[in-house]
C-alpha cells in the first residue's frame, strides 16, 4: 500500500522528498483525477504521497520590492481574494474551473502539472514569472520559461520541491485575456491569450504576449513584442503583417476531442488581431 | 499514519483510514453519510460538494489526508441549522428541486455563497455555483431560489 | 380547471433536500457484494476465448452460462444480449461480471482477465451500412428496420411542380447525463429475486428478469427507488443493470449492487440516434409547397433496442407542423457496430424538427419571404390530417401560441430589425407538436396498462401504478388529479414508488404519457370511487380503452399516429462571437398548449429544464464516434449546460383544454426540449448569414461555414 507523508514543516517535507521516492501533492485536483480508480477504492498513485497544500510556510503572499511572491500551495481562491495582487495576474485564475476546484487547486501544481492548456501558464510566462525550487541543501531560481520543458514535462528534480512563484509586478495599464473554451463555466481551454502593455504619451511602450493550448507549451515571443515596442499606438495596426507571421510560425495545434487544429490555429490569430486592435486601444 | 482526524459537522472524528482514501469515500462509507453525492468523480458534476473550513470543495477530489484538523460540514450536519431552514423554504418556493439528485449539494454551495456574499446578484449566484451541475431544472429555479433565501434571510448572512 | 393548476409543496421535496432520499448507491444492507462489468473494447469481434486468473474465496465470475433462461432483452426484436455471445458488436458491450466483497481486488481480477478476439471487419458509420452487402450484424440486411408510408399522390405532384428546394440535415450524439448514474440493487430474499434501484419502467425490467431466470412471475420483484434522472436512458437499459446484478444475487445468494461510473455511462448506455434526413419540398408554379419527399437514415448502433419506434415518431413527425397533400417518408435505422442508440427525450422529435423547421426557413429564403409569415400558410388547423392522414380533431391553437410568443420575444420586429445588418445578432423561431402517448395503437396493442386506486379508508387514498418519479413530479401530480377528483385534500392520498408487488402494470414512464394518460386513467377510477362513496374500502382497477373516433392501420402507417398531441413555439436570439465563434444566447423564449397544467410550478421546471437540455444538444454536447469508440468519455469532454451558458426562459401556456385528458391535461415531459434545437440553429444561421445543416453547432462547425477555404 501506497504511503503518505504530511510533515508540519516546510524542512520536513524537504527531507522526505529527498530520501524518498515522493510525488508531491499540493490540492490535488489534478493528481487525484489522474489517479482515480473506481470509487470506493483508492486512488491509484503509483509512488508514495507527499501533502503540501497545508504548509503556511507554502502559502503565504508577499508583495517584496516590485515582485509579488506567491506561496506555491496558495489556493486559486486565496491569490483571487488578496488585495496585493494585481488585477492582470487574476483575469486568467477567474475563468478555471470551477469555485470548488479553485478554493483546493494550487498555483503550483497548476505549474508542476505543466498542461499546454493550463490556464495559469500564459500569464506566468508574459510576466516572466521565475521559480524557486528547494532542495533540503538550498535553493535555486528558474525562469517559468526554463521550467516547463513540454506537455505534462518539468525540469523538477527528485528532490526538488516548488517553493514560490516570484512575479515582477509593473505598471501595466492595459490587460486582456480571452479564453476559447467549451462552455462558459468549468471548460479547459481551446485556445486562451493573455497581454497586458504599457501604453504612454500616444506609445506602446511595452507589450507582453502568451497563448496556450496552440503548441505543447505556452507560446512567447520575445521577437514579437518588439515588433510593438516603441510604436505609435495609432500606428500599430500596421504592425498586424509582421505580428501575425511572427506567431504564426509558433503555433503548432492539435485535433483532439475538444476542437480542431483549424479552430485554434486561425482562432489564436484572431485573437492577436482583436488584441492590437481593441485591446490596445486608448492613451 | 494510517488515521485522520478532522471535525465533522461540530464533533470531532478519528478515523482509522488511509490518508488518500477520498472524502466523499470517508464520509458516505466509513461514516453512512449518503447526502453527498458521486455524480463523475473526476470535479466536474459538484454533487459531491461539502463545506471544509466553510469553503466548497468537491468530496471526490479531496484526499482525507489533506485536511487534518479541519471543520468539514456535510448537509447532514447543515439541516439543524436556521440558515438551511431558510434556503430549504426558499427552494421549495421557487420549485427548484426535481430528481433530487443535485440538490443537498446545490444548498452548500447556496450556503457557502450567502455566508460570504449575502446579498448577491444574479450574476454572482451564478458565477459560485457554476460548478454544481443539474440536468432536471436549467438552473433559474435554483438561482430564484438563492435571491428569495438572501431576502429573507435578513441578518442570518 | 384553475384550480388544480396552483402549485402545492412536492411530495419527495423534505427528503430531497435534507439529502434524506436514499438512492440505490446510498443503500448497503448487509452481506452486499459489489459487480463490476467486463465490456468488450472492440467494435465487432469473434472471442476466441477468456482467461479468467484463480479466484479468491469469495469472488466469482457470471458470465452467459448463468443464464437459465433467454440470454436476450425482451425489446421490440429481443436481439440484444444481456452478455454477450459469441460475437462482440460495440465497445462496451458486457461480456461478464466480475463479483466480490473487495472493490479494490476486483479490479485487480478484471484487469489480469485476458480476452482474446479475433478482430472482424467493423461497420462503423451510416455510409458503411449503406455499402454493406454480406456480414450483416443483424439477420440478412443493413438495416433493423425499413419503413415507408405515402400520403396522396407524389408522382402526379411531383409531375406538375415548378422546382424542388431539398435539404441535407445531420444530427448527433447525445447523452442524457442523469445526474445519478445507472445503478441497481439486487438481493435473493427467501426464493425470490428483488431489484431495486434508478430506473424509469420496473415492467422493463420484471419482464427481462423472468426472461433471463426463467422464472414465473411471482417470484421476482422490482421496486423502484428515488431516480437521479432518468431522460429516456432509464427506460430500457436498465434491463441489462438489473438482470446482471440479479444473477449475481442468484448465483451468491448475497445482496449484490451494480453502480455504473461515470465514464462507462456516458461510454456504453444508450443515446439520442444520429440522424441524415434529407428533404425534398416540391413547389407548383405559383410557389406552394404541393409534395414533400423524405429520406431519413438513423444510427441505431449495433442492436435493434427501440429504434424501430424512434424511427416512426421521426418519420410521423419530420413534415412538423405543416400541412402537406401528397408525401412519401422512406425511413432506416441502420446497423452498425457502435454503441446502441435509444431513448432520449423527444425520441426522433428532435431530429425531425430540427431538420423541418430549417427545411422551411430555406424555402422562405429562396423566395425572399418572411420565413413565419409564409410557415403560418401551411400552419395544420383542426380538420387537416396529418402525415400520415389522421383527422385532427382538436382545435390546433398555433395561431394563438404564434401570438403569444411575438409579444413576449417581439420576434417578428427583432428580426426586421436584424436582417440586412451587417453583425454577429440573430433571432430564430421554431413550431413543434409532440404527439402523446405511444405511437399508433401501441397503449392498446403492446401495453396492457392497468391503473389501481385504492380506499383504505375516506382519508387514505393510495395510488397503484408503475409510471415513475423520476423528477418530473408523477407523484406530486398524480395525486393533485386524484385529490381533486375525488375532492378531498391532497394529503389524503398517497403514492408509492412503485413495487411491482403492489403495482399493477401500467406501462413505462416514457412517451409523454404520465400525466395524459396514466392520469386520466385514474381520474376515472377517482370518479368511480366517488360513486361509490358510501364503501368504506374499495379497490377500483382500469385499463385503457382506445379512443373512439381514431384509427391506426400499423401495416401502412395510415391514420392517428398519436392519440393527441401538444404544441409549442421557441425563440432564441444569439450573438455570436466574431472572435472565436462562441454563441452567446441573449434570450430564450417559449409559449406551449399542454392542455391544463397540473402544476404550475411543476410545469416551469420542465419547460426550463428540457431548453436548457435541448439548447444544449443544439450547441454544445458534441459527442462523436471514432473507430466504433464515443471520444467524449468524461464530463470534462462531454459538456452539458451550466449555471452560466444560458439566460432565464421566459414562458407562455397557451390553455386549450384536451377533452380527453385529466382536467384537460396534455402531455409535457418532451415537448419542452423538442423546439430548442432549430430556434438556436436558426437564431446562429440568421446571425452569421451561412446555412446551418448540422448539430450539434459547435463554433469549428461554424468556422467551416464562414471560412472560405
Amino acid at each position: 500500500m501506497v504511503k503518505t507523508y504530511r510533515p508540519n514543516r516546510l524542512s520536513e517535507a524537504l527531507r522526505i522528498r529527498e530520501q524518498e521516492n515522493v510525488i508531491v501533492l499540493a490540492g490535488g485536483t489534478d493528481l487525484m483525477v489522474r489517479n482515480r480508480s473506481w470509487s470506493g477504492t483508492l486512488p491509484a498513485f503509483q509512488q508514495d504521497v507527499l501533502f503540501i497544500g497545508h504548509l503556511e510556510e507554502l502559502k503565504r503572499i508577499k508583495k517584496e520590492g516590485g515582485l509579488i511572491v506567491l506561496g506555491a500551495s496558495c489556493t486559486l481562491a486565496q491569490i483571487m481574494h488578496d488585495w496585493r495582487v494585481p488585477e492582470y495576474i487574476k483575469l486568467p485564475l477567474a475563468q478555471m474551473a470551477s469555485p470548488a476546484i479553485r478554493n483546493v487547486a494550487t498555483i503550483g501544481g497548476n505549474i508542476c502539472n505543466a498542461s499546454p492548456a493550463g490556464d495559469t501558464l500564459p500569464m506566468l510566462y508574459a510576466l516572466n514569472a521565475s521559480l524557486q525550487l528547494n532542495t533540503g541543501q538550498g535553493s535555486r531560481i528558474v525562469n517559468i520559461q526554463d521550467f516547463i520543458t513540454g506537455p505534462g514535462r518539468t525540469g523538477l528534480q527528485d528532490d526538488e520541491i516548488l517553493t514560490e512563484i516570484r512575479i515582477p509586478i509593473a505598471d501595466f495599464n492595459r490587460q486582456y485575456y480571452k479564453k476559447a473554451g467549451l462552455r462558459k463555466a468549468n471548460a479547459i481551454s481551446k485556445v486562451s491569450f493573455f497581454a497586458v502593455a504599457d501604453c504612454r504619451h500616444d506609445r506602446i511602450r511595452e507589450v507582453r504576449i502568451a497563448l496556450g493550448a496552440v503548441a505543447p507549451t505556452p507560446v512567447r515571443s520575445r521577437e514579437g513584442e518588439a515588433i510593438l515596442a516603441g510604436i505609435e499606438t495609432k500606428a500599430r495596426l500596421d504592425a498586424f503583417p509582421d505580428l501575425k507571421a511572427c506567431y504564426e510560425k509558433l503555433l503548432s495545434p492539435i485535433d483532439d476531442v475538444r476542437s480542431t487544429k483549424k479552430y485554434r490555429h486561425k482562432t489564436a490569430l484572431l485573437i492577436l488581431e482583436d488584441f492590437l486592435g481593441q485591446g490596445l486601444e486608448g492613451g | 499514519m494510517n488515521s485522520v482526524q478532522f471535525v465533522l459537522n461540530d464533533s470531532e472524528v478519528n478515523l482509522p483510514v488511509h490518508p488518500l482514501k477520498r472524502l466523499i469515500d470517508v464520509l458516505r462509507d466509513d461514516l453512512q453519510m449518503t447526502g453527498a453525492k458521486e455524480g463523475c468523480g473526476e470535479g466536474e458534476c459538484g454533487a459531491c460538494a461539502v463545506l471544509v473550513d466553510g469553503r466548497l470543495v468537491n468530496a471526490c477530489l479531496v484526499p482525507v489526508g489533506s485536511i487534518g484538523g479541519q471543520s468539514v460540514v456535510t448537509i447532514e450536519g447543515f439541516r439543524h441549522s436556521p440558515r438551511f431552514a431558510i434556503l430549504k423554504d426558499s427552494f421549495e418556493q421557487a420549485g427548484s428541486v426535481q430528481c433530487g439528485f443535485c440538490t443537498p449539494a446545490m444548498i452548500l454551495a447556496a450556503e457557502a455563497l450567502l455566508s460570504h456574499h449575502s446579498n448577491p446578484s444574479e450574476e454572482q449566484i451564478r458565477q459560485a455555483m457554476a460548478g454544481n451541475l443539474c440536468r432536471c431544472t436549467g438552473y433559474t429555479m435554483i438561482v430564484e431560489a438563492v435571491q428569495l433565501a438572501s431576502r429573507k434571510g435578513e441578518g442570518l448572512w | 380547471m384553475k384550480g388544480i393548476s396552483a402549485p402545492i409543496k412536492r411530495y419527495d421535496f423534505d427528503e430531497k433536500v435534507e439529502g434524506r432520499a436514499r438512492y440505490c448507491a446510498d443503500l448497503h444492507p448487509e452481506g452486499m457484494l459489489y459487480a463490476r462489468t467486463l465490456r468488450s473494447d472492440r467494435p465487432r469481434a469473434k472471442i476466441l476465448g477468456i482467461t479468467i486468473p484463480p479466484l479468491p474465496d469469495g469472488y466469482f465470475i457470471v458470465d452467459r452460462d448463468d443464464i437459465p433462461g433467454k440470454n436476450s432483452v425482451p425489446i421490440v426484436y429481443d436481439d440484444e444480449p444481456f452478455l454477450a455471445r459469441e460475437v462482440v458488436n460495440y465497445v462496451g458491450e458486457p461480456i461478464l461480471l466480475v463479483v466480490g466483497p473487495d472493490k479494490q481486488t476486483i479490479l485487480n481480477l478484471l484487469t489480469a482477465i485476458r480476452v482474446d478476439y479475433e478482430d472482424l471487419e467493423p461497420i462503423l458509420t451510416i455510409e458503411d451500412a449503406l455499402n454493406c452487402r454480406e456480414n450483416f450484424i443483424f439477420q440478412d440486411r443493413p438495416h433493423f428496420v425499413e419503413y415507408q408510408y405515402t400520403k396522396g399522390d407524389i408522382s402526379r405532384a411531383i409531375a406538375r411542380a415548378g422546382c424542388c428546394i431539398e435539404d441535407v440535415f445531420q444530427t448527433g450524439y447525445q447523452e442524457h447525463v442523469a445526474l445519478e448514474t445507472q445503478s441497481m440493487l439486487a438481493v435473493w430474499e427467501e426464493g425470490r429475486i428483488r431489484v431495486s434501484g434508478s430506473m424509469q419502467c420496473p415492467y422493463y425490467l420484471k419482464d427481462a428478469l423472468v426472461q433471463a431466470l426463467d422464472w414465473p412471475e411471482d417470484r421476482v420483484r422490482v421496486v423502484q427507488l428515488p431516480t437521479g434522472g432518468g431522460f429516456g436512458g432509464k427506460e430500457d437499459y436498465p434491463s441489462i443493470v438489473g438482470v446482471h446484478a440479479a444473477l449475481a444475487a442468484v448465483k451468491s445468494g448475497r445482496p449484490v449492487q451494480l453502480v455504473l461510473e461515470r465514464g462507462e455511462d456516458i461510454r456504453c448506455t444508450t443515446k439520442r440516434h444520429p440522424a441524415h434526413i434529407h428533404i425534398k419540398s416540391y413547389l407548383d408554379h405559383e410557389n406552394h409547397i404541393i409534395a414533400r419527399d423524405v429520406e431519413v437514415l438513423i444510427d441505431a448502433g449495433a442492436y435493434a433496442g427501440l429504434s424501430s419506434v424512434v424511427l416512426q415518431r421521426l418519420i410521423f413527425s419530420v413534415c412538423g407542423v405543416y400541412r402537406v397533400d401528397n408525401l412519401r417518408v422512406h425511413g432506416r435505422a441502420m446497423a452498425t457496430n457502435n454503441v446502441v442508440s435509444g431513448a432520449f427525450r423527444g425520441f426522433g422529435g428532435p431530429q425531425a424538427f430540427f431538420a423541418i423547421e430549417m427545411h422551411m426557413e430555406n424555402i422562405a429564403q429562396k423566395l425572399g419571404v418572411d420565413s413565419l409569415e409564409w410557415k403560418k400558410a401551411y400552419f395544420l388547423r383542426r380538420g387537416d390530417t396529418s402525415s400520415t392522414g389522421g383527422l385532427f380533431q382538436s382545435e390546433i391553437v398555433l395561431p394563438r401560441i404564434i401570438e403569444q410568443i411575438e409579444e413576449i420575444s417581439g420576434y417578428s420586429q427583432k428580426r426586421r430589425e436584424l436582417s440586412g445588418r451587417q453583425g454577429w445578432r440573430g433571432i430564430g423561431c421554431s413550431v413543434f407538436f409532440h404527439g402523446g402517448g405511444f405511437t399508433g395503437k401501441g397503449e392498446k396493442d403492446i401495453l396492457k396498462t392497468r391503473v389501481r386506486l385504492v380506499k383504505r379508508s375516506a382519508s387514505e387514498i393510495e395510488i397503484r401504478v408503475a409510471n415513475t418519479e423520476i423528477g418530473q413530479g408523477a407523484a406530486t401530480t398524480l395525486r393533485k388529479i386524484v385529490a381533486r377528483a375525488l375532492e378531498i385534500p391532497v394529503e389524503h392520498v398517497a403514492y408509492i414508488y412503485p413495487d411491482t408487488d403492489l403495482c399493477p402494470d401500467s406501462g413505462p414512464t416514457i412517451a409523454s404519457r404520465t400525466i395524459m394518460i396514466i392520469g386520466k386513467l385514474l381520474y376515472d377510477c377517482a370518479l368511480e370511487m366517488k360513486e361509490k362513496g358510501q364503501e368504506e374500502t374499495l379497490e377500483v382497477t382500469r385499463g385503457y380503452t382506445y379512443p373512439a373516433g381514431l384509427s391506426w392501420d400499423n401495416a401502412r402507417f395510415i391514420g392517428n399516429a398519436y392519440a393527441e398531441y401538444s404544441w409549442g413555439a421557441n425563440v432564441v436570439e444569439v450573438e455570436v462571437n466574431p472572435l472565436t465563434l462562441e454563441i452567446n444566447v441573449l434570450g430564450v423564449w417559449a409559449v406551449y398548449d399542454i392542455g391544463t397544467p397540473i402544476d404550475e410550478r411543476i410545469v416551469k421546471g420542465q419547460i426550463d429544464g428540457g431548453l436548457v437540455q435541448g439548447l444544449g444538444y443544439a450547441g454544445m454536447e458534441l459527442l462523436q464516434s471514432r473507430r466504433g469508440k464515443l471520444q467524449q468519455g468524461s464530463l470534462a469532454d462531454y459538456i452539458i449546460p451550466t449555471f452560466l451558458d444560458f439566460p432565464p426562459i421566459v414562458s407562455r401556456l397557451v390553455e386549450n383544454p384536451y377533452e380527453n385528458g385529466p382536467f384537460g391535461a396534455r402531455g409535457l415531459g418532451e415537448i419542452t426540449l423538442v423546439g430548442a434545437a432549430p430556434a438556436l440553429a436558426l437564431a446562429v444561421q440568421n446571425a452569421v448569414g451561412q446555412p446551418v445543416r448540422q448539430l450539434p453547432v459547435s463554433p469549428e462547425y461554424l468556422m467551416e461555414l464562414i471560412c472560405d477555404e
